[in-house]
């Protein structure tokens, strides 16, 4: 599988896509920004551009005359793209670290990027995950049902989050209030977001493993 | 020692039927799978590599059953895609550092003699080879990695006289040493009449005749004769035209009866293919 992940990256992944972490975690130093779009970015430019190259160099087919199992296919594609995310994030997270020592005491209407942020963040790629990885090997070509289908479940996370961030004081107070010096709360949220991350990767791989097995290419 | 036997394999999809597809290859031997397009050659090569889920049947490599045995056979077969392209835009060098490191017995040493040898630049990118090149990379790729079955989809289609016949020099000298046997798809069958040992026909998803080459034409007959002729033999042949001189058909050599006065002889591989595909024509 290892080999499978290193072809991706020599050939199948462009360059842009490994500076693109950079480039986009640098939009957390605008302040007061809706600093989820960041990682968006990923999931509206990477992603699709990625799996638009794979059908082009008819990479299915090129992999499947390699000596591999379909298991490892799928899970080398999973791979890259959490390795892909954790770049992001990554970045994010860094760029975040420095915007709240650069802007202290500037006043966020959308999330400020504490570690429970992060958490959310967490969920949204594995809420894309689990979208995009089933839908998109019930065929391993067809990407824009899946993308879409992806972003819009992200996005409806999103959008749920901050409205009810806005609307419930409880939930208020963890992101906007108190709740955002204490360290064991934000912490338990990004622990959280990663095992959440984690468990809906984990199964988007699983259904996507079982639909790739009836691929026929 | 069979190389390949595919046994009684059949697949069925909504518009189109490959049914109870057998035949055997040789260890050592080329074999010539023609058949006009649409006729089911790169679908039974689909399902002799798994690629593709066999409905029934079964495809042995070596022995083995390919899907049972998918990564060990695998790292003992090549392939060539006449009409596919992948990573065109990427160098040789850059594709071939991906390749190797999933070959076992990939040998370094052989892979830039056939390089030396094919006249291949690694530092060009796929896109800038010319079809006979990219199937000589495609040949050099396999050979270092010990392939002993070479599987070869419409490897000459595209290609110039010169380059078609120095590719089938290349395919007669490799299995020459006797462990390298190749399958061979086109529809362009002088090809075959130059360099395969045995031809399998393919026609409508179904197997006409698999044979040795001189004994796959021998067993056919051209028929020419007067329009009156006809008649006498109409219901025996295959298919035929009629021409301003009288007609011209196909027949089998054991329907033909040598007495009647019609001039007989032995069909090239191409005109076997018209005549059948003129007969699934009548039928449609």
């Amino acid at each position: 599988m290892f080999n499978l992940i290193l072809k991706d990256f020599k050939i199948g992944v462009p360059r842009f896509f490994l500076i693109l972490p950079v480039l986009t975690g640098a939009l957390m130093l605008i302040p007061g920004w809706i600093y989820m779009v960041v990682l968006f970015y990923f999931c509206w430019i990477t992603i699709p551009n990625m799996l638009a190259g794979v059908r082009t160099q008819n990479d299915l087919m090129f992999t499947a005359l390699l000596p591999v199992t379909k298991s490892d296919i799928v899970k080398a594609k999973v791979s890259v793209i959490v390795i892909l995310e954790l770049l992001h994030i990554v970045f994010a997270i860094i760029f975040g670290m420095i915007n709240l020592s650069l802007y202290p005491d500037v006043v966020n209407y959308f999330f400020a990027p504490h570690m429970g942020f992060w958490g959310l963040c967490f969920v949204m790629l594995g809420i894309f995950n689990i979208f995009l990885l089933s839908l998109y090997y019930k065929t391993a070509y067809k990407y824009g049902v899946a993308t879409a289908v992806a972003i819009g479940g992200a996005m409806l996370f999103a959008v749920l989050t901050q409205w009810i961030a806005l609307q419930n004081s409880y939930v208020h107070d963890i992101f906007y209030g108190t709740g955002i010096d204490d360290t064991v709360v934000q912490l338990s949220i990004l622990i959280a977001g990663i095992l959440i991350f984690i468990a809906l990767t984990v199964i988007g791989y699983r259904m996507a493993n079982q639909r790739f097995l009836k691929v026929e290419i | 020692m069979l190389s390949l036997d595919v046994k009684q394999v059949s697949k069925k999809y909504d518009t189109f039927e490959l049914k109870e597809v057998s035949f055997q290859l040789e260890k050592g031997y080329i074999m010539g799978f023609i058949g006009a397009n649409g006729a089911g050659k790169t679908t039974t090569i689909k399902l002799i590599l798994n690629m593709i889920r066999i409905d029934s049947g079964e495809v042995q490599i070596l022995g083995k059953n390919i899907a049972e045995h998918e990564l060990e056979l695998k790292q003992i077969i090549g392939c060539a895609f006449g009409d596919v392209e992948f990573y065109s835009r990427s160098k040789i060098k850059t594709l071939t550092d991906v390749i190797k490191r999933f070959y076992k017995n990939w040998n370094d040493d052989t892979y830039y003699s056939y390089l030396r040898r094919f006249k291949l630049d690694e530092n060009k990118k796929i896109s800038q080879l010319s079809t006979g090149m990219k199937v000589k990379y495609n040949l050099a790729l396999a050979l270092s990695h010990g392939a002993k079955l070479l599987i070869l989809d419409e490897p000459t289609s595209g290609l110039d006289p010169v380059a078609r016949d120095n590719l089938l020099e290349i395919f007669q000298e490799l299995v020459s040493e006797g462990e390298i046997s190749i399958l061979f798809s086109t529809h362009i069958t002088t090809d075959l009449e130059k360099c395969a040992d045995f031809i399998t026909f393919i026609e409508n998803g179904r197997i006409v005749k698999s044979a040795e080459k001189e004994e796959f034409v021998a067993s056919y007959r051209l028929l020419n004769g007067k329009e009156n002729q006809l008649n006498e033999v109409k219901d025996k042949l295959i298919s035929y035209k009629k021409n301003s001189f009288g007609f011209t058909g196909l027949i089998h050599a054991e329907d033909f009866d040598p007495g009647l006065e019609i001039n007989a002889v032995i069909p090239s591989l191409e005109e076997i293919m018209i005549y059948f595909a003129k007969k699934e024509a009548m039928y449609v």
